[in-house]
C-alpha cells in the first residue's frame, strides 16, 4: 500500500503540495481527483522518488521508493505516456526498463501481449498513436507484476474500447489484491472504476472517503415530482430548501426525501404522476463541491451562515485560495 | 499465499459490498497470488549496466556517430597525408624540422572529439528530450548508479571506437605520406603507439566530458553548442587572446592540453603529452563529480 504523511512540496513561494496525508489500500481502486494544478502529478512524482519532498514522507509497503530492492516489482507507474524515444522499438523500450530490475526478457513479450501490442512490439515507438503509447506505458507499469500500481491520467487518448479495457484492467488488478491509484479528469469513468476517492485542491486534502460517501456528502439529492396540480404542489413544498420547475408539470425538489413529498401530497390531496429520486453523479458532486466554495464568498458579506457550514466552506476555500483565507482570517 | 493477500481479499469483499450495495456482478475472487509479496531479486549495478547497454545500442544516433566519426577520421587522414606529403618537398628546412607526421594522420580527432562528446551527451540528454528519464529513474532510483552505469557503458562503446579511429587514421595517413615520399612512421614506433593509444583514450575522455555537460544542462542543443565552444572555438581564438592569457589558455585549456597526446613535435611552450592528458582527465573528473552531485540533488 501507499502511505503518504504530511507530504509537502514548495516551488519558490508556491506550496504545490501542502501537508498531504492519505493511504492507498490494497484491493481497491483509489481515484485521485483535483482540478488542474491541484498538485496531483507532483504528489505522484514524490511517491515515486522523482521529486524530493520538502517535508513529510511517502512510502510504498513501508519503504521509501528509493529503498525498494527492485522498484518495478514493488510499484508499477504510468506517468507520461509520451516518454519514449521515438527511434526505439516498443520491445527495446520495455527491455531496457526490465533489465534495470533483473526482470527476465520473456516478461516483455508477456506484457506486450497483455496490453494488446504484441504485433507492433518491433515497431518504433515514434510511429505509435497516443492510445498505443498509453498501452505501452501501462505495459511498462505491469513489467514487474507489482502489488501497487500508479496511473496518472491513463485514459487520455484512448478510444471507447480502450477506456473500457482500462476500466476492466483496473478492476481486475484491484480484485487481485493490488493497490491501484489512478488520477483522471473523466468523472464518469472514475465513478465506474474507483471504490475510494482522494480529492485534493491547491495541494491540500479535501476529501478521503468511499465513492458512495463522497457523492452523498457533497451533493444535494434531487427529487423529481410531476403532478397535474403543479401550482398547489409548489405551494405545499415551500418548506423545501430548493424547488425548481422542470417542464410544465414537473418540480425538482432538494431537501426533502421522496417519502416526505409523497406524504405531503397525499395529505394535501394532490395527484402525483411521477416521484423519482435522481441519481447524483460524481461529476455533479465534484462540481457542487467547487460551487459551494465559490458561493460562500459572495454570500458571506450579506447573511450570517450557521457556524458549521461556515467552517466547512472556510476549509474548502482555504484549500482553494490559501492567501485569501489568510487575509480574511487576519481581519 | 501469505497473510497480506488474505487480508487483501477480505478488504476487496468488504469494499465491494459497501461501494456497490452488495451487487455481486462486480465482485470477483482474487485469481492469483501475484499481489502477495514474492521473493524479489535485489536490483544491482550489473542490472543497471545491462539496461544502459540496451539503451545505448538501441539509440539510432550511436551507430550514426560511430560510422560518421570513423569515415571522417580516415578520410581526413588520407587527404591530409597526401597534401602534407606533397608540400613537404617545398618546405623550408625549419618547417621540415617541425614536420609532424603523427599529428597529420590523427588530426581528425578535432571533429571526432565533438562527435563522441555529443554521443556522451546524448546518452542523457536524449532521455531528458524524450522524457524517458522518468522511466529510467523509476526503474533505478539510485541516481548515482544510473550515471555511473551510463559512464561505464559509454566508455565501453567509445574507447574501442576511439582506438579504432586512431589506428585507422594512423595507418591511412602514414600510407598517404609514404605514397608522397614524405617522412612517415611505422606502427611499432613508440611515438605511434603513444599517439594511437593516447588518441583513443582522449576521445573516451571527450565522451565523458559530453556526458558530464549533458547531465548538468540536460539539453542536446546546448550540449552541442558547448562542445563546439569548448573544444574548437577556444582553440581557434587562443592565439588572438592577449599575451599572457593567450599563452596560458594555449598551454592549460584542457582540450588543447589533452590534444598534445596526438602530436609528435614537442613545442616547449606547451605541456608534455601525458601531462596535458592529465589536465584533460582532471577536468573531466571534476565535471563528472559536479554532474553526479547535480543529478542526485535535482528533481527529475
Amino acid at each position: 500500500m501507499i502511505d503518504v504523511r504530511g507530504l509537502t512540496k514548495r516551488y519558490g513561494d508556491v506550496l504545490a503540495v501542502d501537508g498531504l496525508t492519505f493511504a492507498v489500500r490494497p484491493g481497491e481502486v483509489t481515484g485521485f481527483l483535483g482540478p488542474n494544478g491541484a498538485g496531483k502529478s507532483t504528489t505522484l512524482r514524490m511517491i515515486l522518488g522523482l521529486d524530493a519532498a520538502n517535508s513529510g514522507t511517502a512510502t510504498v509497503n513501508g519503504r521509501p521508493y528509493a529503498e525498494q530492492p527492485a522498484p518495478l516489482k514493488a510499484v508499477g507507474a504510468l506517468l507520461d505516456p509520451g516518454a519514449v524515444l521515438p527511434s526505439r522499438t516498443a520491445y527495446h523500450h520495455l527491455l531496457g526498463l526490465a533489465a534495470g530490475n533483473g526482470i527476465p526478457r520473456g516478461r516483455v513479450d508477456d506484457v506486450l501481449a497483455e496490453v494488446g501490442l504484441e504485433n507492433v512490439g518491433r515497431r518504433r515507438a515514434g510511429t505509435f498513436s497516443l492510445g498505443m503509447r498509453q498501452r505501452l506505458g501501462i505495459a511498462a507499469a505491469l513489467l514487474g507484476d507489482p502489488p501497487v500500481l500508479v496511473f496518472d491520467e491513463p485514459l487520455n487518448g484512448l478510444d471507447p474500447e480502450g477506456i473500457v479495457w482500462i476500466r476492466s484492467l483496473m478492476r481486475r488488478m484491484a480484485a487481485e489484491g493490488r493497490a491501484v491509484l489512478m488520477s483522471s479528469h473523466l468523472m464518469s469513468e472514475m465513478e465506474l472504476t474507483a471504490d475510494h476517492l482522494i480529492v485534493i485542491g491547491r495541494g491540500r486534502l479535501i476529501a478521503d472517503m468511499t465513492m458512495k460517501a463522497f457523492i452523498e456528502a457533497h451533493s444535494d439529492r434531487e427529487v423529481l415530482v410531476r403532478s397535474p396540480q403543479i401550482t398547489e404542489l409548489r405551494r405545499m413544498l415551500a418548506t423545501a430548501v430548493n424547488v425548481r420547475t422542470d417542464g410544465p408539470d414537473g418540480l425538482l425538489v432538494t431537501g426533502l426525501e421522496p417519502a416526505e413529498i409523497g406524504a405531503l401530497a397525499a395529505a394535501g390531496d394532490v395527484e402525483l404522476h411521477e416521484l423519482t429520486a435522481r441519481q447524483v453523479s460524481l461529476e455533479q458532486a465534484f462540481m457542487d463541491l467547487t460551487r459551494d466554495a465559490q458561493e460562500f464568498r459572495t454570500e458571506r458579506a450579506e447573511t450570517a451562515e450557521t457556524p458549521e457550514k461556515a467552517e466547512k466552506a472556510e476549509r474548502l476555500e482555504s484549500a482553494e485560495k490559501p492567501d485569501k483565507a489568510e487575509t480574511e482570517a487576519g481581519r | 499465499m501469505s497473510r497480506m493477500a488474505t487480508r487483501a481479499r477480505v478488504r476487496v469483499t468488504r469494499t465491494q459490498l459497501r461501494a456497490r450495495g452488495g451487487a455481486p456482478a462486480r465482485w470477483r475472487r482474487p485469481r492469483r497470488s501475484s499481489a502477495a509479496p514474492k521473493p524479489t531479486g535485489r536490483a544491482s549495478f550489473r542490472h543497471c549496466l545491462h539496461a544502459e547497454w540496451i539503451k545505448i545500442r538501441t539509440m539510432r544516433s550511436t551507430l550514426y556517430v560511430v560510422l560518421g566519426t570513423l569515415a571522417f577520421c580516415v578520410g581526413l587522414a588520407a587527404l591530409n597525408g597526401t597534401s602534407a606529403g606533397t608540400e613537404y618537398a617545398d618546405m623550408t628546412a625549419a618547417d621540415q624540422a617541425t614536420f609532424d607526421p603523427l599529428a597529420v594522420s590523427l588530426r581528425g580527432y578535432l571533429l571526432a572529439q565533438i562527435a563522441l562528446g555529443l554521443l556522451g551527451g546524448l546518452v542523457i540528454t536524449a532521455e531528458y528530450g524524450a522524457r524517458t528519464i522518468v522511466g529510467t529513474l523509476t526503474s533505478v532510483p539510485h541516481r548515482g548508479r544510473v550515471l555511473a552505469a551510463k559512464a561505464v557503458v559509454l566508455v565501453g562503446v567509445v574507447l574501442p571506437v576511439g582506438l579504432l579511429v586512431s589506428l585507422a587514421g594512423f595507418l591511412v595517413g602514414q600510407a598517404s605520406l609514404a605514397g608522397a615520399d614524405a617522412p612517415h612512421l611505422g606502427l611499432s614506433e613508440g611515438l605511434a603507439q603513444r599517439g594511437i593509444w593516447g588518441g583513443g583514450l582522449y576521445l573516451a575522455l571527450a565522451a565523458l566530458f559530453g556526458l558530464a555537460i549533458g547531465t548538468v544542462i540536460r539539453s542536446t542543443t546546448a550540449t552541442v553548442t558547448t562542445l563546439f565552444g569548448v573544444m574548437l572555438i577556444v582553440q581557434a581564438f587562443a592565439p588572438a587572446l592577449p599575451g599572457a592569457v593567450g599563452d596560458w589558455v594555449s598551454k592549460y585549456w584542457p582540450p588543447i592540453a589533452g590534444g598534445q597526446i596526438i602530436t609528435g613535435y614537442r613545442d616547449p611552450a606547451l605541456l608534455d603529452p601525458w601531462a596535458g592528458f592529465t589536465v584533460m582527465a582532471g577536468c573531466v573528473a571534476v565535471l563528472l563529480t559536479v554532474a553526479f552531485v547535480v543529478f542526485r540533488k535535482r528533481d527529475a
